[in-house]
């Protein structure tokens, strides 16, 4: 009990009420869970889901402290720009904002991701989520993006798996837009760092 | 493999029905909500026979698990902490007169506060009341005070509070599959058995049972002081500065101990009443300052005999008001540790990055009424008919973000609209004001309390306008039924339900009408019928209940009638619906240019088209057409 373990990663998953936060926080901590580690997740419950903001804290393999502190994070998930911006603080020197939405963050705000080291990867997971024919599942079409990037170090395999655990239903629409988010978030690294002949 | 991750307040519903709670009850409210149907769930899959109930109020909660523990059985009742206020007749007098099978009582402490009116502290009532508390710091240790706390219940024939807050409601961690052991001590015979000198003690009888309860009170602190709930972490760590700590608060302290790099001797503490003082002591004697971190409130701190080198929220060393969040523990423990000559880390914060951000000026999404949500239409024909001069008291709900909309005025406690419209009917009358007083308030709350201050508006003569918003739920804490539903808190058929305009009318109010907020020619029309009513010489306290189901409860309605808009090319962004009307789905442009709606978040449900007086927002097809 109280095992504090060095590796810690924490990860603040912040959107609006309706985006499936939750779900979306749900996923990926069942997940961790599954690969045996220990997990805290705090959640946004009662009258700010009411279409205010909501945000989530999820600690994999760490202290049992259900908040992360703001400077802290390792990894903030964006569901909105505007979230993102709200949030940005919460991230740690060197970590990483992945923000749904091609909106670039208020220019204010570049020299301090900058001079921090934070790298912020742009997606467009609402619009995918559109073509797919499910408006709603963008918060799983994040999650694919987020898992190409390796950003959490859950792999696709055991996010597939947890669907097919949690999502009833709707397993097979999440299936297809966690895949179609991963797929476009392999492409887009590609985009970006064509990799050498010989290696592609 | 598959761990179970529990939230909270699913942990203490898995708790109570493994270590065989027989009644539980509730009344819904942040964070508290999930714990009954944690209970209904647990009950089905454990294949538990167990009776769990939705109550009309947590006063009623608490006095139907209470009969059950005097019937000898294991019982609970769950509620928000404002919701033990409501309780705290029959806590105060239990206390006294002491249980037979277990009980637990369960307020969710809300520091913040988040989703309250107060900050209030459980644990401090249950000082004032004598009830011991226990006070977890994680989901698995709440589900594993449940068997101890029934246990200690029934050795000491005593109520026993068991005290989560938010931060632990809505955690979520893994937890065993496996059923913790059932504890011992079960009932000995499940049975009421007559008992005057405890369950009918007169008040000389009443001063035996108090002398007794503080006896109790006495052994079960020499017992907290063995208990592995109460620990040292971090002892091998000598210093100047030692920390004592409860709940959610010490994983806290412990996660900023971390980041500020030091390592501090801690005590964690899971019974603060009755304190373990001599625990306390033996600790504290070992430093020449002990810091005391705890939410909301002081309670460890306020039971420590001698508080000359301890600190906390009671001499300003921690904010006497708030949750304590990473940032401030870290904030109060940086200052006091660097202020011993300890050498710590800075805080990770980066200031400038932080300040960056308040510039900007970012929207701040408040919280707002849904799309389609009949409260909506209900205020907005209330504020347009009776406008900004007239007094709108309000309640506690979802329509509690009328405030938004200027609609309401006040709001104290369940079922205060009525009693408040009550009285400003005569303090108006004494200082000759004669502005329009129109109360609001929600089904569940107008059942929960809102009936006796009704008895007594009719009663005592006042005059005002009472809208009932009946959305057919309780809304706002996740759609529990009220008794005026047809079926029950596990999802079977009520054997009868109430009808709330037969409740209105057995009230004695003349006036009691029945109407769709969405008509809203129909509703305005009524409105003023009613305030006439309220004029007439013959006339008294005029209700309308407001009858449309929440549209997140029940959306068939408007499945069943939809009606699309658009928002015309003449729009000029004059601002008028985002303000007077505020549906999220009306959305400013950035350049203030127009209004577009956002289709993502509209339902469909036409209402706004009465929000644009100019009628730039009009159906769908009308538009086509012309």
């Amino acid at each position: 009990m109280n095992s504090l373990t060095a590796h810690e990663l924490k990860i603040v998953i912040a959107g609006i009420g309706g985006q499936g936060i939750v779900f979306l926080t749900r996923l990926l901590s069942q997940t961790a869970v599954n690969l045996g580690y220990p997990v805290v997740v705090s959640e946004t419950h009662g009258m700010s889901q009411r279409g205010g903001s909501v945000i989530s804290h999820l600690k994999i393999g760490g202290s049992e402290a259900p908040l992360i502190q703001r400077g802290s994070a390792d990894v903030l998930i964006a569901l909105d720009a505007n979230e993102a911006m709200q949030n940005l603080d919460f991230v740690r020197r060197g970590g990483t904002v992945f923000v749904s939405s091609n909106a670039e963050l208020h220019p204010d705000l570049l020299p301090h991701l900058e001079r921090l080291n934070i790298r912020t990867l742009h997606f467009p997971a609402s619009a995918i989520a559109v073509e797919l024919g499910s408006p709603e599942t963008a918060n799983i079409v994040m999650a694919g993006f987020v898992c190409a990037y390796d950003g959490l170090n859950l792999p696709l395999e055991d996010l597939q798996a947890t669907i097919k655990q949690i999502a009833g239903q709707r397993a097979e629409g999440n299936l297809k837009a966690l895949a179609a988010g991963f797929q476009a978030g392999k492409k887009k690294i590609e985009d970006a760092q064509p990799l050498p002949e010989n290696l592609r | 493999m598959s761990t179970q991750l529990l939230t909270g307040n699913d942990a203490i519903a898995l708790g109570l029905v493994e270590q065989g709670c027989r009644v539980a009850t509730a009344y819904p409210g942040t964070p508290s909500s999930e714990i009954l149907a944690g209970i209904i769930k647990y009950k089905k899959a454990l294949d538990k026979d167990l009776y769990a109930e939705w109550s009309v109020n947590e006063k009623v909660a608490f006095e139907v698990a209470l009969a059950a523990a005097w019937t000898g059985l294991r019982a609970a009742v769950a509620m928000k902490q404002v919701g033990l206020n409501v309780a705290s007749d029959p806590l105060f007098s239990a206390a006294y007169t002491g249980v037979k099978g277990g009980f637990i009582v369960i307020p969710a402490d809300d520091p913040g506060p988040h989703s309250s009116q107060t900050e209030q502290d459980s644990r401090l009532l249950a000082l004032t009341a004598k009830v011991p508390v226990f006070d977890p710091s994680t989901p698995a240790e709440a589900r594993e005070m449940i068997g101890d706390a029934f246990v200690l219940s029934e050795r000491f024939k005593i109520p026993v509070i068991l005290r989560p807050t938010t931060r632990l409601c809505h955690a979520v961690s893994p937890s065993a599959d496996a059923p913790a052991s059932s504890s011992d001590g079960k009932p000995v015979s499940p049975k009421f058995q007559k008992d005057p000198a405890h369950w009918t003690a007169t008040p000389k009888l009443r001063y035996k049972l108090h002398t007794e309860l503080n006896q109790k009170l006495i052994e079960i602190a020499a017992e907290f002081a063995n208990s592995k709930y109460n620990y040292i972490v971090n002892e091998d760590h000598g210093g100047e500065v030692g920390i004592i700590a409860s709940g959610v608060a010490f994983h806290t302290a412990r996660q900023a101990l971390l980041e500020l790099g030091v390592r501090v001797p801690m005590l964690k503490i899971g019974t603060p009443y009755p304190l373990p003082v001599n625990l306390i002591e033996a600790f504290s004697a070992r430093f020449a300052t002990v810091i005391v971190l705890e939410e909301p409130d002081a309670c460890i701190e306020l039971q420590i005999p001698n508080r000359q080198r301890v600190r906390g929220r009671l001499d300003g060393s921690v904010p006497n008001s708030g949750e304590l969040t990473p940032e401030v523990m870290f904030s109060v423990l940086s200052k006091s540790l660097s202020g011993v000559g300890m050498q710590v880390n800075p805080s990770p914060e980066d200031a400038d990055l932080s300040a960056a951000i308040k510039k900007l000026s970012l929207p701040a999404r408040r919280p707002r009424l849904c799309p389609g949500c009949s409260h909506r239409s209900a205020f907005y024909a209330m504020k347009q008919n009776f406008g900004p001069r007239a007094i709108y008291p309000g309640d506690i709900g979802c329509y509690t973000l009328g405030t938004n909309l200027r609609a309401v005025d006040t709001f104290v406690d369940m079922g205060a609209s009525i009693t408040m419209a009550n009285g400003f009917f005569q303090a108006n009358r004494l200082v000759g004001d004669d502005r329009a007083v129109i109360a609001t308030i929600g089904d569940s709350t107008f059942l929960h309390s809102g009936i006796p201050p009704l008895i007594n508006a009719v009663h005592t003569g006042a005059r005002f306008v009472l809208l009932i918003l009946d959305n057919h739920t309780t809304a706002m804490t996740g759609f529990q039924p009220t008794p005026a539903n047809d079926y029950l808190a596990d999802g079977s058929e009520a054997p009868r339900k109430v009808s709330i305009p037969d409740l209105v009318r057995a009230c004695g109010v003349e006036y009691v009408k029945v109407t769709d907020p969405y008509e809203q020619e129909d509703f305005t029309a009524i409105l003023n019928e009613a305030q006439a009513h309220t004029q007439a010489a013959d006339g008294g306290v005029a209700v309308i209940i407001a009858d449309r189901p929440c549209v997140l409860y029940d959306n068939d309605p408007i499945l069943e009638h939809p009606l699309p808009v658009v928002v015309t090319d003449e729009c000029d962004g004059c601002r008028f619906c985002t303000e007077a009307f505020e549906c999220p789905a009306l959305v400013l442009r950035a350049d203030g240019s127009r209004v577009d709606i956002d289709y993502k978040l509209c339902i469909d449900c036409g209402q706004c088209i009465d929000a644009c007086y100019k009628g730039f927002i009009v159906p769908k097809l009308a538009e086509m057409v012309g």
